[in-house]
């Protein structure tokens, strides 16, 4: 279910569309904060608020790449492999995620502290190689910047 | 040339109202709601304003058709979504300058009697979220949106709408379907968005940096803006440069700025003084470059004539240690992630495409790859429903036009050859 | 007039249609698949591209317009190339499983990789692998086959409106599945089925049971469920109905189909069957022959009618059966037994509804076309779930939602609310006030249209004020406001009444304040009819007090018609009703019954009653398919042909009469010819070679019908009024009896749940229908299960003063509070064994909803 802060939240974000049908996707996205994914309860519970039948729903969701279709980690590393950021050596940031974290891509470190999901563009590519843990924004980076900033993702 | 889209930016607090209004922002709108729609439409001709977007669509026109619509309300909708691989060009207006854009779109709102603006905003852009929710706040504290812009009795209200990564939803019909709660998937055309848009309703979607022109454009006059740049299609333009130059970043130029000066002069130059060896001149899609073709006129009428586009100026150079045939490999799986599915070309062929550069590039090449793949290519493109599929067919094909050396040496020595 | 040229010919059309239709007019094919008639365009396959002139890139044949002069090319190298690379990609994740798919020989795919090539692929990686799925019990799913076309989600969520299908995913990863990922959990309409073009979605009833080119025979026919009256195509091999499908371009369900019309086929084959006669000897029933049991019917009948006179028996019709059953069947009753004692289950609510409306605004008119409620601009529901009750009249008020119509419902209306219904949900036994509170509404706003005088004079009294009408739903009175305007500012709009409400206390008068709305409103009344021929029986004249076309036997000048035609008297008093027939029975004045084609046993309430009162009826004759309950009391069964097996007319809630076609054969005879048999033997001269002849003599004798034959019927002629008469236009006194009002004394009442899946005696011998839901149910809200402690699959014992059932618990988010709905359709487990009945006093229907219940968890 969604907590009374979510669902005041949604409520207000209604008010922004001309109709319900336009609020899926931010209900979507307060679904996926309230469940942690978009489980199927979660898809049942914004279905029953916004009035769209749940199968469009999780057609919906499921086409759109931020939207999480399985339980994440705590904290969700989000690493671009996109032509600039290939060109100047994500593929080996990834090899590093795996080997010191053992983070697979799309997959869960075994503690449950990060998951990693390889994004396509975030558009940081003059400061390549770049990735958003969670919501913040990391350019430049290396192997060591990389161990830097996830010290600080419990 | 000074700064006008990027004015600004170096300052800390340039995302504050307070600060751009101390910057002369601000100060177009309520000029512009001196004026009649008509004749802000009449100055964007004169100025000969383009979408910036990539399609380089003449702005005045689009509003023309909308603003002849008789449906109510109309709806501005800002495409912030930004996704063309190797694009950064909107993300400093909307983390730096959101104001600029706000105003922008308020004089663009007026113009087309559009009662209702959305920002939509990339997913993959979470603190530009809250800039501009912020900056928005502050803009209708201060009464440049909402019922009585400006005290001039026009109405404007504008959010922020997220997108939750889809590259499709920059064509404009995706991103329409994606602001109405639905999957990002383009629209038959006709009816354009024009007529029915967003809620059925007349909509114009124009891209961030297109909107950040508004008030400078406004302020000097059509006539004074059209003397930047090109005589084509003038006016200022960021163009961002990544890769394996000196100063990759975002540079704010005359339209039909050089793309050797590009590299050479604004950027310094080959990282490392290693030989250049491709440059894709506009973002992924478009067509790649050869070193001895790079001497041409950055905007949207020149570029087609040496055999590429200026898409959204997104430069992405790559010096001799870079494997094409691994770049077209990585694009060709960004275009198979980003396919919608909804026409068979794309949805099928952008995996086929991919499978195939799959095993070249890791060394299961088999002889006759390459015409497999041109035949797929030529097969996609001009069939699919939207640009996408063309772009991913004309990726492959403009590879193999320009490096097909490299792709027979991958089959033949089953191996790379770059490193 | 629009000119275009399309492979060098010139077209001349009168509106802009798209290339496709265009070139279609002309007979140029161009290849399609994702394209289908029923659905919205969608332009994906790209199979139907074609050149343009002027025009840079190939476009979709689908989605273009014409315009005036426009040059088309479709038979080019290059749109051959097209076509032939198109379907290389659709192959490339389609699986070459041709000989084992029952699509085979009818898959569309197939059929264009035939004609227009890529045969030799050059795919060379793995295919897309998905199991088969047999998750569901009518569908059977293999979606590797899947090409994408979304037909079927288009289907499902823009047109049959039950959203259970998605696409999920995006790309290359695109895959269509209902949101469980396994089992649809849906309307089981099986339209998805219909408009697969390869063999993804199929049927799972006739799985590796045939090839599409063995169903060697078609038969357009009828449903024999509901009273939509939908057409159907029953495909047949070696006699047996392999499948049912809908056809396109039929006046009713064009091209749909629900649940019940396209899998409740297979009671036709079921091994319960009757198959010979059976007369009780020594108090069990034995098989016998025709000729024994017809002339003891006509013996015991004969005997009866001497010794107690015509009146001591009674018949009951057969909404279920033909008119031309119906018709021979009330005229046995009249003139070979001399009685008026003729009714049916249309008793318990249409025919006392349909009387109440004619009354107020003439005969014929709730005759409304179904389809005309898509382009309704407001519709409003009261008294049950039409989506339910009647499927494909449900998807005509999905429709108008879809076209930006308005949908009001009293009450919560499960099967609408994806539709953004504005709802008045009146609490319990407090309906009357909320529909007063509108009647008073709407009156004050638009005032009187002064043309009907009587019901006005019936109607300015009615002062309830929006604050009461609201508390009565428990909404604020602008939401009550929001309601009452929709309603006023409607243009074209319709009410749909169902049984719910004439079935509840004070029935009439809210049929009354139903009317006054409809009045105020200048709208049109659709009432909800649950049997196939419902209409048409009363249209027969299967009413004790009506004779064929809806003629008052009251009236000399009518009986004497009939009298002439059939050449024999008819009794002037009016006949006892269903309700009165059990009464009779029960005090032993009614000694004998003749039952055909219903089981009242199980159809009325207080059913247990009805089967003590019919065990003391000295002879009883059940004509019947199936040993239903009331066939096990009888002392005579007589085994009728089904409606697949023979030949007549069906009458739908429309009023059009539509042909029923025999489709498969069986040894037997219809029930009009067992009872002409019977007549026979009776001494009466009932001779009739065939159901056309009965119909000829019907539209002979009846003014409804005159001059009507299956020729013209077949030709569209059959909409009502036909050529005929109808009877009234003018206004007589309205009667109107409010009752007491009822205060909700008890923590729960009985309510009926009337499912989708179910209609009572047929779809119990469906096999397909009772997988899809197989027993009986005790729904609850989910806050009353909340407070007795129990979940779905709990069993609790719900108890009336008259009988307690144990049922499993389902949870339903739609039930309203206070409530628990049973269904009467599982044996021994009918709701209508807990239900006892008052008759209301004007429609005459029973009035079921004042039964207190105790609900007990049981434990286990």
């Amino acid at each position: 279910m969604f907590s009374e802060t979510a669902k005041k939240e949604l409520e207000e974000i209604r008010l922004k569309y001309p109709n319900a049908r336009a609020a899926l996707l931010p209900a979507l996205y307060l679904a996926q904060r309230e469940f942690g994914w978009l489980s199927p309860e979660a898809y049942e519970a914004v279905s029953g608020i916004l009035g769209v039948p749940k199968a469009i729903a999780r057609g919906v969701g499921t086409f759109y790449a931020m939207y999480k279709h399985k339980p994440m980690g705590r904290n969700i590393v989000q690493l671009c492999t996109n032509v600039s950021c290939m060109i100047l050596g994500a593929e080996r940031l990834v090899d590093f995620l795996k080997n010191k974290y053992g983070l697979e891509p799309g997959g869960t470190s075994p503690d449950g502290r990060f998951s990693l999901v390889i994004m396509e563009c975030i558009g940081a590519c003059g400061t390549a190689p770049a990735m958003l843990v969670n919501d913040d924004f990391f350019e430049n980076l290396t192997e060591k910047y990389i161990e830097e900033i996830l010290e600080k993702y419990k | 040339m000074e700064k006008i889209l990027l004015k600004n930016i170096d300052n800390p607090n340039s995302a504050d109202i307070a600060e751009y209004m101390k910057a002369g922002g601000y100060q177009s709108l309520p000029k512009a709601l001196g004026m009649q729609p008509k004749e802000i439409i009449e100055e964007v001709k004169k100025a000969g304003l383009r979408g910036r977007g990539g399609a380089g669509f003449p702005v005045a026109m689009k509003w023309t058709f909308a603003s002849a619509d008789p449906k109510f309300p109309k709806y501005l909708l800002c495409n912030a979504d930004e996704g063309e691989p190797g694009t950064f060009k909107d993300r400093p207006i909307l983390e730096k300058n959101p104001h600029l854009l706000i105003e922008g779109m308020a004089i663009s709102g007026f113009a087309l009697s559009a009662e209702y603006g959305y920002i939509y905003l990339r997913g993959e852009y979470p603190a530009a979220k809250d800039i501009l929710n912020k900056a928005i706040a502050q803009a209708y504290e201060k009464g440049f949106l909402g019922d009585n812009v400006a005290g001039k009795g026009f109405k404007f209200h504008l959010a922020v709408h997220q997108g939750a990564g889809a590259y499709i939803c920059g064509e404009e019909t995706a991103l329409i379907e994606s602001l109405e709660g639905d999957k990002g998937q383009p629209r038959i055309k006709p009816p354009f968005p024009v007529n029915v848009g967003a809620f059925a309703k007349p909509t114009v979607v124009n891209n961030v940096e297109t909107l950040s022109n508004l008030p400078y454009l406004i302020g000097i006059g059509g006539e004074a803006y059209a003397k930047i740049g090109s005589p084509d299609c003038p006016g200022p333009k960021i163009y961002c440069v990544s890769g394996h130059v000196e100063k990759p970043g975002v540079y704010e130029l005359p339209m039909g700025t050089n793309l050797r000066d590009i590299i050479y002069t604004h950027c310094g130059g080959i990282k490392g003084g290693k030989k250049l060896k491709a440059v894709i001149p506009g973002g992924i899609s478009t067509p790649i470059l050869p070193p001895d073709k790079i001497d041409c006129a950055m905007d949207f009428v020149n570029m087609p004539k040496h055999g590429s586009m200026l898409g959204s100026g997104a430069v992405i150079v790559m010096d001799e240690s870079v494997c094409l045939v691994k770049v077209c490999y990585r694009a060709l799986k960004f275009f198979e992630h980003e396919s919608c599915g909804k026409c068979t070309p794309c949805r099928e062929g952008t995996g086929w495409l991919r499978k195939v550069l799959g095993r070249i590039e890791n060394g299961q090449g088999m002889e006759g790859d390459i015409d497999l793949l041109q035949s797929i290519a030529g097969n996609m493109l001009g069939k699919t429903f939207c640009p996408l599929g063309d772009g991913a067919a004309s990726v492959v094909q403009n590879f193999i036009k320009h490096f097909r050396p490299e792709f027979e040496a991958h089959i033949k020595n089953k191996a790379c050859s770059t490193g | 007039m629009i000119k275009v040229t399309i492979n060098g010919k010139e077209i001349e059309l009168e509106k802009a249609v798209t290339v496709l239709e265009a070139a279609k007019s002309a007979g140029i094919k161009i290849p399609t698949l994702c394209w289908h008639q029923q659905l919205e365009k969608y332009g994906g396959c790209r199979l139907c591209l074609v050149e343009v002139e002027k025009m840079p890139r190939l476009q979709t044949a689908c989605t273009l317009m014409v315009t005036d002069g426009m040059v088309v090319r479709t038979e080019t190298e290059a749109i051959a190339n097209v076509r032939r690379s198109v379907l290389e990609f659709l192959l490339i994740n389609h699986p070459l499983d041709c000989p084992y798919c029952d699509k085979a020989g009818e898959c569309e795919l197939q059929d264009l990789v035939e004609k227009y090539g890529a045969r030799a692929g050059r795919f060379t990686e793995e295919k897309r692998k998905v199991p088969e799925s047999l998750e569901d019990p009518v569908l059977v799913r293999n979606m590797e086959r899947c090409v994408v076309c979304t037909r079927c989600v288009r289907m499902c969520e823009g047109v049959q409106g039950a959203a259970a299908l998605g696409v999920i995913s995006r790309g290359g990863h695109s895959h269509i599945e209902p949101f469980s990922g396994g089992k649809f959990e849906c309307e089981y309409c099986g339209n998805c089925v219909s408009v697969c073009p390869v063999g993804a979605i199929m049927s799972r009833l006739h799985r590796h049971s045939y090839r599409p080119w063995q169903l060697v025979s078609e038969t357009e026919t009828i449903c024999p469920y509901c009273g939509v009256g939908c057409t159907l195509v029953a495909q047949v091999r070696d006699d047996v109905i392999k499948r049912v499908v809908p056809r396109i371009g039929t006046p009713v369900n064009n091209g749909l189909l629900c649940s019940r019309g396209r899998f409740g086929y297979e009671f036709v084959g079921s091994k319960e069957r009757l198959t010979s006669p059976l007369i009780r000897k020594n108090g069990v029933l034995e098989e016998s022959t025709w000729e024994e049991a017809i002339s003891l019917v006509a013996k015991k009948l004969g005997e009866i009618k001497a010794k107690h006179g015509s009146d001591s028996i009674a018949g009951i019709a057969s909404p279920r059966c033909t008119n031309e059953d119906n018709y021979v069947f009330q005229k046995f009753m009249r003139v070979t037994i001399g009685t008026n004692n003729i009714d049916s289950t249309a008793r318990t609510g249409y025919a006392g509804a349909q009387a109440f409306i004619e009354n107020i605004f003439g005969q014929g008119s709730t005759a409304n076309l179904i389809p005309g409620l898509a382009n309704s601009d407001v519709v409003l529901v009261a008294g049950g779930d039409p989506t339910a009750v009647n499927p494909i009249l449900g998807l005509q008020i999905r429709a108008c939602a879809r076209r930006a119509g308005s949908i009001l419902t009293i009450g919560h209306v499960k099967g609408l609310r994806h539709y953004s219904p504005v709802e008045l949900r009146p609490a319990l036994f407090r309906e009357t006030l909320a529909l007063e509170g509108i009647v008073s509404a709407l009156r004050n706003k638009k005032g009187l249209p002064g043309s009907n005088q009587i019901l006005e004079a019936k109607l300015k009294d009615i002062n309830t004020t929006p604050q009461e009408a609201a508390g009565a739903c428990g909404v604020a009175e602008k939401d009550f406001a929001v309601f009452v305007d929709r309603l006023s500012g409607a243009a074209t709009p319709a009410i749909v009444i169902g049984k719910e409400i004439v079935q509840s206390s004070g029935g009439n008068y809210k049929l009354f304040l139903l009317a006054a709305i409809n009045y105020l409103v200048n709208g049109r009344i659709y009432l909800l009819s649950e049997r196939a021929n419902e209409q048409g029986l009363l249209d027969m004249g299967c009413a004790p007090d009506l004779l064929p076309g809806y003629r008052p036997l009251a009236y000399a000048e009518f009986r004497k018609r009939y009298e002439t035609a059939w050449k024999t008297a008819i009794p002037e008093r009016p006949g006892l009703s269903i309700f009165g027939m059990i009464d009779a029975a029960k005090q032993g004045s009614l000694k004998a019954m003749y039952v055909m084609g219903e089981n009242p046993v199980y159809n009325l309430p207080n059913s247990r009653d009805v089967e003590a009162a019919l065990q003391k009826v000295d002879f009883l004759v059940v004509q019947d398919i199936f040993l239903t309950e009331t066939a096990k009391l009888a002392d005579v069964v007589l085994p009728a042909l089904s409606w697949s097996e023979k030949s007549g007319t069906f009458t739908n809630m429309e009023r059009r009469i539509q042909r029923v076609r025999k489709a498969v054969s069986r040894e037997g005879m219809e029930d009009w010819r067992i009872i002409a048999e019977v007549a026979r033997n009776m001494a009466s001269k009932f001779h009739y070679t065939g159901a056309e002849e009965v119909f000829a003599e019907i539209s002979k004798v009846s003014p409804l019908y005159r001059d009507l034959a299956y020729e013209e019927i077949e030709k569209g002629q059959s909409i009502y009024p036909y050529k005929g008469e109808p009877l009234r236009s003018t206004v007589e006194e309205i009667s109107v009896d409010k009752g007491a009002g009822v205060v909700a004394a008890s923590r729960f009442y009985l309510r009926l749940e009337r499912p989708l899946f179910h209609s009572g005696t047929l779809s119990r011998k469906a096999a397909a229908l009772v997988n899809i839901y197989s027993g009986a149910l005790a729904r609850l809200s989910t806050a009353d299960a909340a407070s007795l402690g129990v979940k779905d699959g709990d069993v609790v014992r719900v108890s009336t003063k008259i009988g307690s059932l144990e049922l499993p618990v389902a949870v339903d988010g739609a039930v309203e509070q206070s409530v628990v709905m049973l269904t009467n359709n599982f044996e021994g487990k009918g709701a209508f064994c807990l239900a006892e009945y008052a008759v209301d006093p004007v429609t005459g229907a029973p009035v079921i909803d004042c039964n207190a219940v105790m609900i007990e968890k049981v434990e286990r």
